[in-house]
């Protein structure tokens, strides 16, 4: 495996791991999901690069617009969190808890 | 050449891990914004300008503009640093795993070396390719720009319902 696909590989794992194994924020999670969308954009971007297809550019700027609407959504969720509990910890978001 | 650009890809894991293992948000949000610096290095090595300006203005212009003003929500007096316990033992983790990925990377793949030939070894052009794959957009792609444009507008009018207050706002445990 040539070293760069290997960077952006070991990148979506390690943010994968992140969001896995986050601690006590809500917008710890929400950034480690913008990393996972940051190695994913880089590699639909080098896909049709280096097999000179130009019509797949398309995938990443889809990618990268869909991915705003996601992130936007988050952070209106992590708001509605801080000003329902005060803070966006995640040992509050526990109503479905037994 | 190609030893320089493999430090972008270097840098640019580096700073995942950095995202990965955030103590605070305030250095996730830090760590995020320089490892995007990083990929768009990535980019522009395999020829990929228009695409690494895009993600420069849209994803850090934009999206991580936000994210570092939300991060003001998470205030907290006495932010953790990286020299922390936890920020230590988290950082050493993350690089085992990337240790990891490179030995059983090697063992079943095998190494090609280190450095990749950059895109000017192949002559200097006026307009590459992901500038004019784009363009696709206004003659293939129509239908789907369009869908694309009334999915981002249907994003704005969401988020603006989920962060109504007073009566018909989300969250409410009280």
């Amino acid at each position: 495996m040539t070293p760069l696909h290997f960077s952006y590989l070991s990148a979506f794992i390690v943010s994968i791991m992140g969001l896995s194994l986050h601690r006590t924020y809500l917008i710890s999670t929400l950034l480690c999901l913008e990393s996972m969308m940051l190695s994913m954009f880089i590699a639909l971007s080098m896909w049709p690069i280096q097999l000179q297809t130009s019509s797949f550019m398309l995938t990443p700027m889809l990618m990268l617009s869909f991915s705003a609407c996601e992130a936007g959504t988050g952070l209106s969720l992590l708001v509605a969190s801080s000003r329902t509990h005060g803070s966006d910890h995640l040992q509050n978001l526990n109503l479905l808890q037994c | 050449m190609m030893y320089f650009m493999f430090l972008f890809g270097f840098c640019f894991v580096f700073w995942m891990v950095g995202v990965s293992c955030n103590p605070s948000p305030y250095y996730g949000v830090l760590s995020l914004i320089l490892g995007a610096a990083s990929g768009c290095g990535v980019l522009v090595s395999v020829g990929g300008s228009f695409v690494s300006l895009v993600l420069f203005l849209i994803y850090l212009g934009g999206m991580l503009v936000i994210f570092a003003y939300s991060a003001a929500l998470v205030a907290e007096p006495y932010p953790i640093g990286w020299g922390s316990l936890w920020g230590v033992v988290y950082m050493v983790v993350y690089v085992l795993v990337i240790i990891g990925l490179v030995v059983i990377g090697h063992w079943l793949w095998g190494t090609e070396g280190f450095g990749h030939i950059t895109v000017d070894a192949g002559g200097l052009c006026v307009v590459r390719l992901d500038f004019s794959g784009v363009s696709w957009f206004y003659y293939l792609g129509n239908v789907i720009f369009l869908i694309a444009g009334w999915g981002l507008l249907l994003t704005l009018f969401v988020v603006l319902e989920l962060v109504r207050g007073l009566s018909r706002g989300v969250l409410r445990a009280i």
